[in-house]
């Protein structure tokens, strides 16, 4: 081992490029970095990818969903699984995920493994096998609290099996805390922009409350189950002409409105 | 040449209830109560089997009675018979009150000579396995004789008769020759016709000639005295059909703790996987019987899910599933099985630093997982089916199974991302009976509907339902936070009537 010091005494030191390599090696040292251990990260849409640290939501890693919204945040959950690519378990005390619905937002039944686990210390063991597992791509539990030791436990295996794990969390006021959770999210349903008798396709508002190595941020997103992309909402506010006008196409096709 | 120990349990009926002094056993016979089984006290003072029950209160009036339960008494001997699994891998049941064990090749095993030894005329290793089982079974508290012979109809005739010996291969036929007929359990009405002719010892059968005697009481009678006597042995049926691997240890000393067991299945596994390793062979289920000192067996079982014969990953299965032993005074013998063999090709073993890549191992990894899984907690796929009511849009399969999506499943119109298996029973206000509802009150907590979308009807499938069953108008409503729910009101919605709402699920 080598001390930066001591490779050219004499030297004034390169101060650019010791941190660089002071940085790389702590990277080395810190298996969390998504890139290095998982591969490329999950992507979202680009907007909040270019957020993140990793290009995407980071592989073998943790993150928590607080759900402000329960459909909106097992909708939220079911796109990251679904793009984590592989098959993916459903852990819950009793798993309710419905694969017609699930399968708008990518995810095949095929791939979806649920597990019931009514005991708390039983669900907890099935997330940490299922998250050291190299055949996991993702696995999820939905759980009530958790302390940090057991969320420490879930990230370290996370990082030892590659999968990415989801800690779908009711929302608390109090933002639960610290977490050994890479990210935590708040998902929440936004009102609809059809009109009174056509939902729309579904918004949702993604906070992003905490995130190692990035910064907190807000978002307000369309899922587009046609085209199967999370649009942000930035582009309709711009042209809200075109928004309405294609809203308005929109509502004769689809045709539910009885007129009595 | 097959070898065969017979044992019979004269006083079954009161060992298994472990009655000690005067006891009896009764049964009701026509209209006549009869004493079936006497305890040794009982039979001192006079009293025997087959007695009428008045005869033997009045011989011994402090005679403790129970009635027979030759359900428990099956049960028994069944128990009985899984512990002589450690004797012989084919032990056999001999209702009602018998065992048969198939101890072939299997006397030197227990305290004789070799098996060679043993297939010529002297036989002090089968002597020996003889008295073997007897104090086995007296150190219980068992009462047995036992007999051993080249075919289940002699042993058992003789062991029933209280007559232990073994008989030498070939034998057979002298050895049963001064037996009387119901030792070889005749129908009692052959036996009463068999008597007026004069034949009371099976040697008195033997000498006549077949012919007229199949003539007479049909094929039935030679049948079993050319199996009694080796001529056309019958099979023996076992308790079970015999593992095709096995690996067992015996132990000088019981063993009780956890620790002790996990050692030993440290050692069996390795041992058995050699096996299935060198057939080219994996198993799908795994046994581990322990045998304890009182006669009890104890059995913990696992499943996999891909045939496997991977020591590490059957050691943690079993890791969950021993707690489940109850060792009491301890276990003599642990025997592994391996079940539901299949074949199973070599893999290579990826080299270290290589990295998880290959999808067969993979599959190999998750499968494991799962087999982890299915230990503690409850572990299925949603199979997608081609219904349209909700309910039965999917089913559970097992996880091993792989799922095919029917054609045009899910089908049109949006569906919830989570189905409540118990649906929640809402109030509504609607402007018409008939509209989607404008409030939705669910206890206390009441929700403003600022959008509604709908309604789609689902009809029942009349091809499986009980035809009273109302179809569903299901509407999809967002709610002034942005929640979007699937609510449905079942049946038509008759004016002045109350509507029950159900929350049946939650869109994304």
């Amino acid at each position: 081992m080598m001390h930066p010091d001591d490779s050219l005494p004499g030297h004034a030191i390169d101060r650019p490029a010791l941190l660089a390599a002071l940085r790389a090696r702590l990277a080395q040292l810190d298996r969390s970095d998504g890139t290095r251990a998982g591969g490329e990260g999950v992507p979202l849409c680009d907007a909040i990818d270019h957020h993140l640290p990793g290009g995407g939501l980071a592989r073998a890693a943790v993150h928590e969903v607080l759900a402000a919204d329960a459909g909106a945040a097992a909708g939220f959950c079911a796109l990251i699984l679904a793009r984590s690519r592989g098959s993916v378990l459903w852990i819950a005390p009793e798993p309710d995920a419905w694969p017609p619905g699930l399968v708008r937002f990518g995810l095949s039944p095929a791939d979806l493994v649920l597990v019931q686990a009514p005991r708390r210390q039983d669900a907890l063991w099935a997330m940490e096998e299922s998250l050291r597992c190299p055949g996991v791509a993702g696995a999820l539990l939905a759980v009530d609290a958790l302390d940090l030791t057991a969320a420490r436990r879930l990230q370290l295996a996370a990082e030892a099996g590659g999968a990415i794990g989801l800690l779908l969390r009711p929302d608390s006021e109090e933002e639960g805390g610290a977490t050994a959770a890479l990210t935590r999210w708040r998902v929440g349903a936004l009102a609809g922009t059809g009109s009174a008798h056509d939902l729309g396709d579904p918004r949702w508002s993604l906070e992003l409350l905490r995130c190692r190595g990035g910064r907190p941020q807000r978002w307000d997103v369309t899922w587009r189950p046609a085209a199967e992309r999370l649009d942000l909402d930035m582009a309709e506010r711009l042209d809200p002409d075109d928004a309405t006008e294609a809203e308005q196409k929109a509502v004769p096709a689809r045709g539910r409105h009885r007129a009595r | 040449m097959r070898r065969i120990a017979a044992l019979h349990l004269p006083l079954l009926p009161i060992e298994r209830r472990r009655l000690s002094g005067a006891a009896a056993v009764w049964t009701t016979q026509g209209s006549r109560r009869r004493l079936i089984a006497v305890s040794p006290e009982a039979a001192a003072a006079g009293l025997r089997a087959g007695q009428a029950l008045a005869d033997a209160q009045a011989i011994l009036p402090e005679l403790v009675l129970h009635p027979h339960a030759p359900e428990a008494d099956a049960a028994w001997l069944r128990r009985l018979a899984y512990w002589a699994l450690c004797i012989t891998p084919l032990p056999a049941l001999d209702p009602p009150d018998g065992l048969l064990l198939d101890v072939t090749g299997v006397a030197h095993l227990h305290g004789g000579g070799a098996p060679h030894e043993a297939s010529l005329r002297g036989d002090p290793g089968e002597e020996a396995l003889r008295r073997t089982l007897v104090t086995r079974f007296a150190r219980a508290g068992i009462t047995v004789h036992a007999a051993i012979a080249g075919t289940a109809e002699a042993a058992s005739g003789l062991a029933r008769m209280g007559i232990g010996i073994v008989v030498p291969p070939g034998e057979e036929a002298s050895a049963i020759a001064p037996l009387p007929l119901h030792a070889l359990r005749l129908p009692p009405s052959t036996i009463s016709a068999l008597h007026r002719l004069g034949l009371r010892r099976i040697g008195d059968l033997l000498r006549q000639p077949r012919g007229p005697l199949a003539r007479r009481f049909g094929a039935a009678l030679p049948a079993v005295l050319d199996a009694a006597t080796g001529t056309r042995p019958r099979p023996l049926r076992p308790l079970r059909p015999p593992p095709d691997f096995l690996a067992a240890r015996d132990f000088l000393e019981p063993v009780v703790t956890r620790e002790a067991v996990d050692a030993t299945l440290a050692l069996l596994l390795p041992a058995l996987c050699r096996q299935l390793a060198e057939a080219g062979q994996g198993a799908r289920r795994f046994v581990l019987r322990a045998f304890r000192v009182d006669g009890a067996v104890q059995t913990v079982a696992i499943g996999t899910g891909l045939p496997s014969r991977d020591p590490r990953h059957v050691a943690r299965l079993f890791r969950e599933r021993l707690e489940r032993l109850e060792p009491g005074f301890g276990f003599e013998r642990l025997v592994l099985e391996a079940r539901a063999t299949a074949p199973l090709a070599a893999a290579q073993v990826s080299l270290p630093g290589e990295g998880h890549a290959s999808p067969d191992m993979r599959r190999q990894a998750l499968a494991e997982l799962l087999d982890r899984l299915v230990q503690r907690v409850e572990v299925w796929r949603p199979a997608p089916r081609a219904s349209h009511w909700p309910e039965r849009a999917t089913w559970r399969v097992g996880p091993f199974e792989s799922v095919q999506i029917p054609p045009g499943w899910p089908g049109s119109g949006p569906r919830p991302v989570r189905l409540l298996r118990r649906p929640l029973q809402l109030s509504a206000v609607a402007l018409l009976p008939d509209a989607p509802p404008s409030l939705l009150r669910l206890g206390r907590t009441s929700w403003r509907v600022t959008r509604a979308e709908g309604p789609e009807r689902i009809a029942p499938e009349w091809w499986r339902e009980r035809p009273d069953r109302p179809f569903r108008d299901y509407y999809r409503v967002e709610l002034a936070s942005g929640a979007r729910l699937w609510v449905c009101r079942p049946g038509v919605a008759v004016p002045g009537e109350p509507v029950t709402w159900w929350l049946h699920g939650r869109f994304a």
